[in-house]
């Protein structure tokens, strides 16, 4: 592409001004980007946030002043830019982009979407609806020094979902419980503690010591004895902590000797669990505060929130929020929930607090209420150079696309320092879609082995419901509860029988092809065969240098199960009306995938298809074989 | 002058503590201070300078200055969000100025009008770090031959249509520091009884690990000698942003302006001319930088002065603050491509 006069050619200006883009996020990367676009002689743009501004945006989101802290960032962002730029046409939405009023139609006004998001449940979903309505996608993101940008075109390249993406970092609930041995086991733990005294209670987020741990055992008869005996205690098990504290009213006291002194004891007998590891050592209030007043003091010159305090001061930072939070409750009624937020200053020194007093029973070092907040509320650093480069590195690959120019378009990722090669920026070719990918595959096909007899419906549909995490899935309300406990024999389903299964919002539609097995292996209700769907690899932390994350939601914490909203219910073909979607921003943090590093312009290092690979084979699309099911 | 950065407050306010929080998390509080606590000169507020001020007022230096003798013109207003729509015919580095300020009203932000040719030597001594953009080639050699002695560091950078640079002179002797994970062995072996492990050390505890690296000066980062045996063999690796970046000094000291849209006829010829020329010399092949340059590198790019300028600003802050290793020497940024590479002319 080549400039004739100017820096555009003139079709290619006019086509800027004429045409209509959508920027999905006025954080970080959207402030450049909408800057850059605008400069750069685009006219018409819709911006679209559900974000009010936040003090700790404006060291980079540069749209945005002190006098803008709690409003709308997409409609600031647009003041803002009209100010340098009155011709430019800017439609801003404080809204979420994932509500369903901005349908396959509404992405299909648009001739390019570009993502500035921080989290991967809407990647997800501007993904598929940019694959719905054909429109190229480009997606980015940053953390810290780090950076990449790419372009997902339907049918041309991978879609963002194509490849799977680790798993936000999740920890066994006996390491968690029983025996932690990082500072991220204590803050989980008491974020749990937050949750379960003060919060949402939920099963998965235990904070008493697990009689059930394998490790703990000597042999297994064992383990069924100790679970027994504390049932019999009446102890930890059967009363909730919530009732628990309740019935204390709160007393910050005997809540500390509970969680840091009794439960502590009861840790120890399990013995087997501290042959090889070293002892927690039970703290005791009145012996913490016979020690006296601890002398912290307040250093001039660090930031206070970077202190590290003595165990005496996180008691008495443990008993004052308590305090607070108890009041809280009180004032909110009954049956109050608080849900934890980093920003909350009683919240966040709860868990400082609980996180640290644990720590040094542990016999790890205690970390200031910076470093606690940073993993508690997964907060990524940032940084306003890094998300400009980005910013501009979509402009230029957005000029590409809208020249038709998908050749010349790449990955590029943007490093800390250069590589072998000397690159700062690293460009690489686009990958071919993933034929078996789940989202944009054009028929994406699976074979399921089940029994039929055994098998009902409402077991069907949570199973391939999993195959395809983070839909938007909606579902003709009522209709289909009074079939889910009915067997799939009962509608005629039988071996090779397919079944179709249909997302009206974003037009996708997967084929469930049934292998009836009446003798399955113990335990298994379910097994699908042949080309498995893209699986997600086991909880794993990714490198730094593999993967770029960029999320770093209030409410994310590390989490050991699904939250209710992703299990919607599966759709099998009729013409349903959308429910609306009560999905929450998920706690993931988005993560675009990091190839190596060395590829140059043209090569790719990874080994999945190149550019010109075969297409699939055609389906046999016989429809007497298709069954709907309601 | 780094050294003398006055740490005057060495207390961080709450207000700075809470605007900077996302950045401390990343360089950390004393990277923080010292930015702080650092001056800086901007030259030139086209594309490439607005983004600049912006990233250097947005980190928190304690004060820049933007200098710049231009009139505002349509076309120049049009290149950069500082400038307000009615202030043609205004001064370019004041009529930035009030929008620059915004941006982070903790920073003491000046506007300077005057022409940096006609600027002393003394008035230079007062920042820690200069950046020159849409500088001459004899401007550029002469700040950084001034200022690099005084460990005052320079920069420069230029935006030609889709390419751009940036170049670094942090001195004979720069030291920094970089921040390396501490590698803990988990276990602790005893003569008696059974081996207890210690609890695993915090995985993420880190040290701090002090570094120098050395830069030539600009004037030797320009006269590469080709005609080495050692030169021509690393011709191949050698980026042409190298040589486009000469040819377009070149036509700016004989033009006294950058190529211009408006007369690109006479300019893409002009601009062959001097490539030819420029290359002959030196005894390298005119197809270490093709024809096709010359349709490429009118005007500044938005989205190019974006990347440059990200790149720049992130170098400066870095060299301020003295935190992580600084590339060595030049930033050649290919828009077409998306390639940007570091790579080191001069004197190792």
């Amino acid at each position: 592409m080549f400039l004739a006069v100017g820096p555009l050619r003139k079709e290619l200006a006019d086509s800027l001004s004429s045409c209509r883009v959508l920027v999905v996020g006025a954080g970080g990367i959207g402030c450049e980007l909408l800057k850059n676009l605008v400069l750069t002689g685009f006219k018409n743009i819709e911006v679209i946030d559900l974000d009010t501004i936040d003090v700790s945006n404006l060291n980079r989101q540069f749209l945005f002043q002190k006098n803008h802290v709690g409003k709308s960032k997409a409609q600031v962002a647009k003041e803002s830019v009209l100010r340098f730029c009155p011709s430019a046409n800017i439609t801003a939405y404080h809204d979420s982009v994932m509500n369903p009023d901005y349908n396959v139609e509404f992405f299909r006004n648009f001739q390019l979407v570009m993502n500035a998001l921080d989290n991967r449940a809407a990647r997800n979903h501007v993904n598929r609806m940019c694959l719905a309505a054909d429109i190229p996608l480009i997606e980015s993101g940053t953390a810290g020094y780090l950076g990449q940008v790419t372009v997902i075109k339907k049918g041309m390249t991978e879609c963002y979902e194509c490849q799977p993406k680790p798993t936000q970092k999740t920890f066994p609930g006996c390491t968690i419980r029983n025996t932690p041995s990082e500072p991220i086991h204590c803050i989980v733990w008491a974020k749990y503690l937050f949750n379960q005294l003060f919060g949402e209670e939920d099963a998965d987020q235990e904070v008493s010591p697990d009689t059930a741990d394998p490790e703990a055992a000597w042999n297994p008869e064992e383990t069924a004895a100790r679970a027994s005996a504390s049932d019999q205690d009446g102890d930890i098990k059967r009363v909730s902590t919530k009732d628990w504290a309740r019935s204390t009213g709160y007393d910050p006291v005997k809540l500390f000797n509970k969680l840091f002194k009794d439960d502590i004891m009861y840790l120890l007998t399990m013995d087997k669990l501290w042959k090889k590891r070293k002892a927690p050592v039970p703290l005791d209030w009145a012996e913490v505060h016979q020690l006296g007043r601890s002398q912290d003091d307040m250093c001039g010159a660090g930031l206070k929130d970077q202190q590290v305090l003595s165990v005496g001061g996180y008691s008495q930072l443990f008993q004052r929020s308590v305090e607070t939070l108890r009041a809280q409750l009180k004032e909110k009624g009954d049956s109050a929930e608080l849900v934890w937020d980093k920003d909350d200053p009683p919240a966040m020194d709860f868990v400082t607090a609980a996180a640290n007093l644990r720590m040094h029973i542990f016999s790890m070092n205690m970390k200031s209420r910076f470093d606690v907040k940073s993993m508690a509320g997964n907060i990524i650093p940032a940084i306003a150079t890094t998300n400009a480069v980005i910013a501009g590195l979509i402009v230029l690959e957005a000029l590409k696309i809208l020249n038709s120019d998908f050749q010349q378009c790449r990955t590029i990722f943007l490093n800390k320092q250069p590589n072998p090669r000397k690159k700062l920026l690293v460009p690489c070719a686009l990958d071919r879609p993933n034929p078996n990918c789940y989202v944009c595959a054009s028929k994406p096909e699976v074979t399921v082995k089940l029994c039929v007899h055994k098998t009902i419906v409402q077991t069907l549909q949570d199973k391939v419901w999993k195959l395809r995490r983070g839909a938007q899935i909606h579902h003709r309300l009522g209709l289909f509860a009074s079939n889910n406990g009915k067997f799939l024999s009962d509608f005629g389903i039988r071996n090779g029988s397919r079944l179709q299964a249909d997302d009206f919002l974003q037009d996708y539609t997967l084929l469930v092809n049934v292998l009836h097995c009446e003798e399955l292996p113990r335990d298994v209700e379910f097994e699908v065969v042949g080309d498995a769907p893209e699986k997600a690899p086991p909880p794993s932390v990714p490198e730094e240098e593999k993967s770029i994350t960029n999320g770093n939601k209030d409410s994310a914490q590390p989490s050991t199960s699904t939250k209710a909203e992703d299990d919607d219910i599966l759709i099998v073909d009729s013409d349903e009306e959308p429910s609306s979607s009560t999905t929450d921003v998920s706690m993931e943090t988005g993560s675009l995938k990091r190839k190596l590093q060395d590829a140059e312009t043209g090569e790719t290092a990874s080994k999945r298809k190149r550019l010109d690979q075969q297409p699939a084979a055609e389906d046999d699309d016989d429809d007497d074989d298709i069954i709907a099911l309601d | 002058m780094i050294d003398m950065i006055e740490k005057e407050d060495n207390v961080i306010t709450e207000e700075e503590a809470a605007q900077y929080d996302r950045q401390i998390r990343l360089w950390g509080l004393e990277a923080q201070k010292r930015l702080r606590g650092s001056r800086v000169l901007l030259v030139g507020l086209r594309g490439l300078g607005a983004e600049v001020a912006k990233n250097l007022i947005l980190a928190g230096v304690k004060g820049l200055t933007l200098l710049d003798h231009e009139q505002v013109t349509e076309e120049s207003r049009r290149a950069q969000f500082l400038i307000p729509v009615d202030a043609d015919g205004q001064n370019q580095a004041q009529a930035s100025l009030e929008r620059a300020q915004f941006l982070n009203p903790m920073v003491d932000v000046k506007a300077d009008t005057d022409q940096v040719e006609n600027k002393s030597d003394s008035f230079f001594l007062q920042f820690d770090a200069v950046c020159l953009t849409g500088c001459s080639r004899d401007v550029m050699v002469r700040v950084d031959q001034l200022c690099s002695s005084r460990n005052i560091k320079v920069f420069c950078g230029d935006i030609f249509g889709y390419h751009g640079y940036m170049f670094s002179d942090l001195g004979p002797e720069h030291h920094f520091v970089e921040e390396k994970v501490k590698i803990v062995k988990s276990s602790d072996e005893t003569n008696d009884g059974p081996k207890v492990k210690k609890p695993k050390v915090d995985p993420n505890e880190t040290t701090m690990v002090k570094k120098m690296a050395s830069f030539c000066s600009l004037k030797e980062a320009l006269e590469v000698d080709w005609t080495s045996e050692e030169a021509k063999a690393s011709l191949k690796r050698t980026p042409p942003g190298y040589f486009l970046l000469h040819v377009l000094l070149k036509f700016r000291t004989d033009k006294g302006r950058d190529p211009h849209p408006g007369s690109y006829a006479e300019d893409s010829c002009l601009l062959l001319q001097i490539r030819d020329d420029l290359l002959e010399a030196v005894d390298v092949n005119p197809e270490l930088l093709p024809d096709s340059f010359v349709s490429t590198c009118f005007s500044e790019m938005a989205p190019v002065c974006a990347v440059v300028g990200g790149v720049l600003g992130q170098e400066i802050v870095k060299a301020l603050s003295q935190r992580d290793a600084p590339h060595r020497n030049f930033f050649f940024f290919d828009g077409l491509k998306g390639s940007g590479v570091v790579d080191y002319f001069g004197n190792k």
